[in-house]
């Protein structure tokens, strides 16, 4: 018990040292603090290290890093900690006692509530062995590699088809740089990992320089305490195993349109997205803007973007339409953004949910042209309010606990951001005028350089691609799917009787119809899903083979 | 320490339930600090109305309105109008403010408020969280559509197809056809037999009901039958002075009798086929006691989760890591925190490549262990481990309570959740005490006296092929 007892003193003695905000020493974590009155302490530890750092060929080994330390026990080999044994332990403390982790492409961050009168235990029985003597068994690894690739191959190719759609999206946006393959790895890249891979990299990156600590406390004393608990993670005194230089990330480039066509099993449906890389994230000043025209044209899960009202509500293809300026994980079940998954490059991205496969390449060219007609009209002063209003109320969700409060400091901390995201929201929200949003839209938003990407039921993606690749006149619904009154002439011609109201409806429909995208046919491939998630490489050559198994 | 209360109040928790929960008519305010993690306070208007205010200045700017009135599926007792609780929900944000039909909607909108509500066997419950500065313009809304709703028959019809639409939505998951098989097996007419939803023909014809929903409002929407709970960045002054001023003038009602729920009279076994492929499901199920804040049963009740169905209960165990049989195990408490006696559902989900491969069987086998773990916890004093494990639940039960209340609306939500049963603003001290108390025979006595065949229902569902025959 000397050895923590001595990093306890020295890291109590450099957090004194330490400012209040943000504060880190050279070896210490940075710490973020949230007053709350709350008996328990919500605690996120976030490591600067996500799946970006994977090394080549080794894709998914920040995930099962950090699910190994959680579940590959830890403690002196007298007296392992399992990870049954930490359920057990931790359960009298309340569920949230037992910590959880999740890994993005950038970061990875761990969470746990503890009872301010349990703090002393709770440090001395798992955070401080947790970090401090993680054993990474040997059979947990491969269980835990097991299970990322059946994730991989099974559950995510097979079952979960909007999924495929926004992993692959993201993949493909960063195709050919480190954040081209999902956090769960690739099949080949899971398979190669090896239990000494997940020390190394534990020793790589956990160290207490590498992390940012918040807390639902400004009590010094707890602060202290749980800081002083990780002095002992990774390689903390820095001797064996230092990283590798960090390689400068690229940013994802496009060059024209192109389109790929994914190929699952027989659903009756096809999703379709569309993305280009931008420039600037809620750091730079230009975001807010971009913010509230996104608002104006997806808000996801909401009735209030243009995509949602044309698509779902006036002509009922699909559940939903979305359009974003952020990645958005744990899409599509999430309604708000969760934090602490903080991206330093940035896309636009489309979506729209599975619609049946007939009206796919029709609603491809209809979201195109929304984004378009967003881009060359802009928005006009009432949108505009329209949308900063909506802003605001989303903020109500996005601030609405002490816990999402919390994560969006330490994500605060991530990004350097002052006034922080939620902090300085509303004020960002109120200042932005319609001229702001215009020239932002003008800037940034372009569909000369896009990635196209549909998941189709297997026995039509080939259709879907050639009718892309042909770029013709394309509907959708015809006018009896909005049960029109119609009438037979003798010459057999049918005369339709649109009401007033749905004029306007089947105008724009055959705007849409019309409209080109102007793909390179040579730039349009069908994929099988096999291909994806398999390599580092976006589309897995050898995989995408006819007689690939 | 937040927990440590004086045992007196465990005392008084059950001289409490004893009493009936008759409301006092005082008009002055009271004031409550204990577990709960936020002082509560409250005054009590000349018409019943309860009204609670939650002071919560950390979440700047932040206003949790909240109304749970006490009407739902448990009164819908008339034939042929079932789902009329739920059905309300969706009139009252069709309120015509301003004259206009949309009027409360928009209204809403311009001001920037997320709104939403739910309906329960008990309760329905409305919920929107706005800006502290909307203040004045929420709560002349708010009162407006509780005191006075404004509807014509025509948006009845609307909001009824409407509500149409979500139950055919709904009935695309297998979860709604079972609990109504589940729920028509344990209560047949008490207003517990059906789901909040109410049964399909009767949503179905609910656009010829309107004269029946006018007079559901009329009886249930009244101030002796509604909680206010405000929380966030607001006063206690400011929240009383509203409530005087916009809802004093509520008249007080008459508020019917839900009738009692008549005898289970199982064992029963009902099975529901599905005629997609999907993984099978297994409920057992018993009728609970009524929810008695301090009673032993309840307490019982609230660790009940825990002792079956959590990482270390030993039917967690034997499903999930030994045989892994099961995806999914789950017993929901807020089914039988319930005015009446409501159920206790223990549901399983399986593997359907184990149910492809070895058909009834499977389902069979889970149900036995699932049987065999609720039957064990009627000697459950005799495990080994019984004082250890309950000491545990006991524990892992206050933080996990405390845990609930992370936001302004969860605060609101969760007290008056519990605090609508007796009305008693040291609800959470009493329901913690009662907890404290048990003993490892009280679980004896609780699982011996109501895990009976007589108050058995078994449901299982299968898809597929063999589910579609």
């Amino acid at each position: 018990m000397t050895v923590p007892e001595f990093r306890h003193v020295v890291a109590l003695f450099l957090l004194i040292l330490a400012p209040a905000a943000f504060g880190q020493t050279a070896d210490g974590p940075q710490v973020v603090t949230l007053d709350s009155s709350s008996p328990l302490i919500e605690v996120r530890i976030m490591v600067k290290a996500g799946s970006m750092h994977d090394p080549v060929g080794k894709e998914g080994l920040a995930s099962i890093t950090a699910d190994a330390l959680l579940e590959g026990g830890f403690g002196p080999s007298d007296a392992i900690v399992t990870k049954e044994e930490l359920a057990r332990r931790t359960s009298a403390w309340g569920g949230a006692a037992n910590p959880s982790v999740s890994a993005g492409k950038e970061t990875t961050t761990f969470s746990m509530v503890i009872p301010r009168d349990v703090l002393d235990r709770y440090v001395t029985e798992v955070l401080r062995p947790l970090f401090a003597s993680p054993r990474f068994d040997a059979d947990e690894i491969a269980r835990l590699k097991n299970e990322a690739s059946t994730y991989l191959t099974s559950a995510l190719r097979y079952t979960q088809t909007e999924m495929v759609g926004l992993e692959a999206l993201d993949n493909y946006v960063f195709g050919g740089t480190p954040r081209g393959h999902a956090v769960s790895g690739t099949v080949q890249g899971v398979t190669a990992i090896e239990a000494a891979d997940v020390r190394g990299f534990f020793n790589a990156h956990y160290r207490p320089a590498n992390m940012i600590v918040g807390m639902s406390t400004t009590d010094e004393t707890v602060i202290d305490t749980v800081v002083g608990a990780l002095a002992g993670s990774g390689n903390a005194r820095g001797a064996l195993n230092e990283p590798e230089t960090p390689q400068p990330l690229p940013a994802p480039a496009i060059e024209g349109r192109e389109a790929v066509v994914v190929k699952v099993a027989d659903s009756g449906a096809t999703g379709v997205h569309f993305a280009h890389p931008l420039p600037v994230d809620r750091r730079d000043e230009d975001f807010w803007p971009l913010w509230v025209a996104n608002v104006h044209l997806g808000t996801h899960r909401d009735s209030h973007g243009v995509l949602y009202k044309q698509i779902r509500e006036e002509r009922g293809y699909n559940y939903g339409d979305y359009s974003y300026v952020e990645h958005f994980p744990y899409r599509p079940y999430a309604l708000f953004p969760p934090f602490n998954f903080p991206r330093t490059e940035n896309y636009f991205s489309v979506w729209i949910r599975p619609v049946s496969s007939d009206h796919a390449h029709h609603l491809l060219k209809a979201a195109v042209y929304e984004y378009e007609r967003m881009i060359a009209e802009g928005l006009t002063e009432e949108q505009v309010e329209a949308s900063k209003n909506k802003a605001r109320v989303l903020y109500l969700n996005y601030a609405e606990t002490a816990s999402r409060l919390l994560a969006a400091k330490v994500d605060d901390a991530y990004f350097g951001m002052e006034p922080g995201y939620l902090e300085g929201y509303l004020d960002r929200i109120d200042a932005i005028t319609t001229e702001q949003v215009n020239a932002a839209i003008r800037r940034y938003m372009s569909t000369d350089d896009l990635k196209i990407l549909l998941v189709a039921e297997g026995s039509r993606a080939g259709d879907l691609a050639q009718s892309i690749r042909e770029d013709g006149v394309v509907y959708g619904k015809q006018p009896a799917d909005y049960r029109l009154e119609s009438t037979e002439l003798d010459d057999g011609t049918t005369l339709w009787e649109v009401p007033e109201n749905r004029l306007e409806t089947l105008r724009l429909d055959a705007v849409w119809a019309h409209h080109r995208l102007d793909v390179d046919p040579d730039r349009v491939r069908v994929v099988p899903v096999r291909a994806l998630f398999e390599s580092r490489d976006f589309i897995d050559e050898e995989a995408a083979q006819p007689d690939a198994r | 320490m937040r927990f440590a209360r004086p045992t007196w109040t465990f005392v008084a928790a059950l001289a409490l339930a004893a009493l009936p929960a008759t409301p006092a008519t005082s008009s002055e305010v009271e004031t409550h600090t204990g577990f709960f993690p936020y002082p509560v306070h409250r005054e009590i208007l000349p018409n019943g109305l309860h009204v609670l205010a939650i002071e919560m200045p950390e979440f700047a700017d932040v206003l949790s309105y909240n109304a749970m009135v006490l009407a739902g599926a448990r009164n819908e007792t008339i034939e042929g109008q079932s789902g009329l609780a739920h059905l309300f929900e969706h009139i009252m944000f069709r309120h015509m403010y301003g004259d206009e039909v949309g009027g409360y909607d928009k209204a809403i909108g311009d001001m920037g408020a997320f709104n939403n509500a739910w309906t329960w066997f008990d309760v329905t419950f409305y919920h929107p969280v706005t800006f502290k500065s909307n203040f004045e313009m929420l709560h002349d809304l708010e009162q407006g559509r509780f005191k006075d709703l404004q509807f014509t028959e025509k948006i009845f019809e609307t909001e009824a197809g409407a509500v149409l639409g979500e139950y055919r939505n709904n009935a695309a998951d297998p979860s709604l056809r079972v609990s109504e098989v589940q729920l028509a097996a344990m209560y047949g007419e008490y207003g517990y037999g059906h789901t909040a939803m109410g049964y399909l023909e009767d949503v179905k014809d609910m656009p010829n009901e309107y004269e029946a929903a006018v007079t559901f409002y009329e009886e249930f929407y009244r101030p002796n039958n509604t909680l206010l709970v405000m929380s966030g960045d607001v006063t206690r002054d400011e929240v009383f002075d509203a409530a005087r001023e916009g809802y004093g003038d509520w008249e007080r009602g008459e508020i019917p009798s839900a009738g009692e729920a008549p005898p289970v009279n199982g064992p029963k076994r009902e099975r529901v086929d599905w005629p997609a492929e999907i993984p099978p499901r297994v409920q057992l199920t018993y009728r609970m006691p009524p929810h008695r804040t301090g009673s032993v049963e309840t307490a019982v009740g609230q660790v009940l989760p825990e002792l079956l169905v959590s990482e270390t209960a030993p039917l967690y165990q034997t499903l999930r890591s030994e045989k892994q049989i099961a995806s999914s195990l789950s017993l929901g408490k807020a089914q039988y925190e319930s005015f009446g006696p409501g159920p206790f559902v223990l549901q399983s989900v399986l593997f359907l490549s184990d149910h492809q491969e070895r058909g009834q069987e499977v389902i069979e086998e889970a149900l036995t262990d699932m049987e065999s773990a609720v039957e064990d916890l009627k000697w459950f004093s005799q495990r080994d481990d019984a004082e250890e494990v309950l000491e545990r639940l006991k524990s892992k039960y206050q933080y996990d309570l405390l845990s609930r209340i992370s936001s302004p609306a969860d605060a609101a939500s969760t007290f008056a959740w519990y605090y609508r049963f007796e009305r008693d603003l040291a609800v959470f001290d009493e329901l913690v005490a009662s907890v404290k108390a048990l003993t490892p025979e009280d679980v004896d006595r609780f699982a011996q006296q109501y895990f009976v065949d007589g108050n058995q229902v078994v449901v299982t569902l299968v898809g597929g092929a063999e589910g579609a025959r």
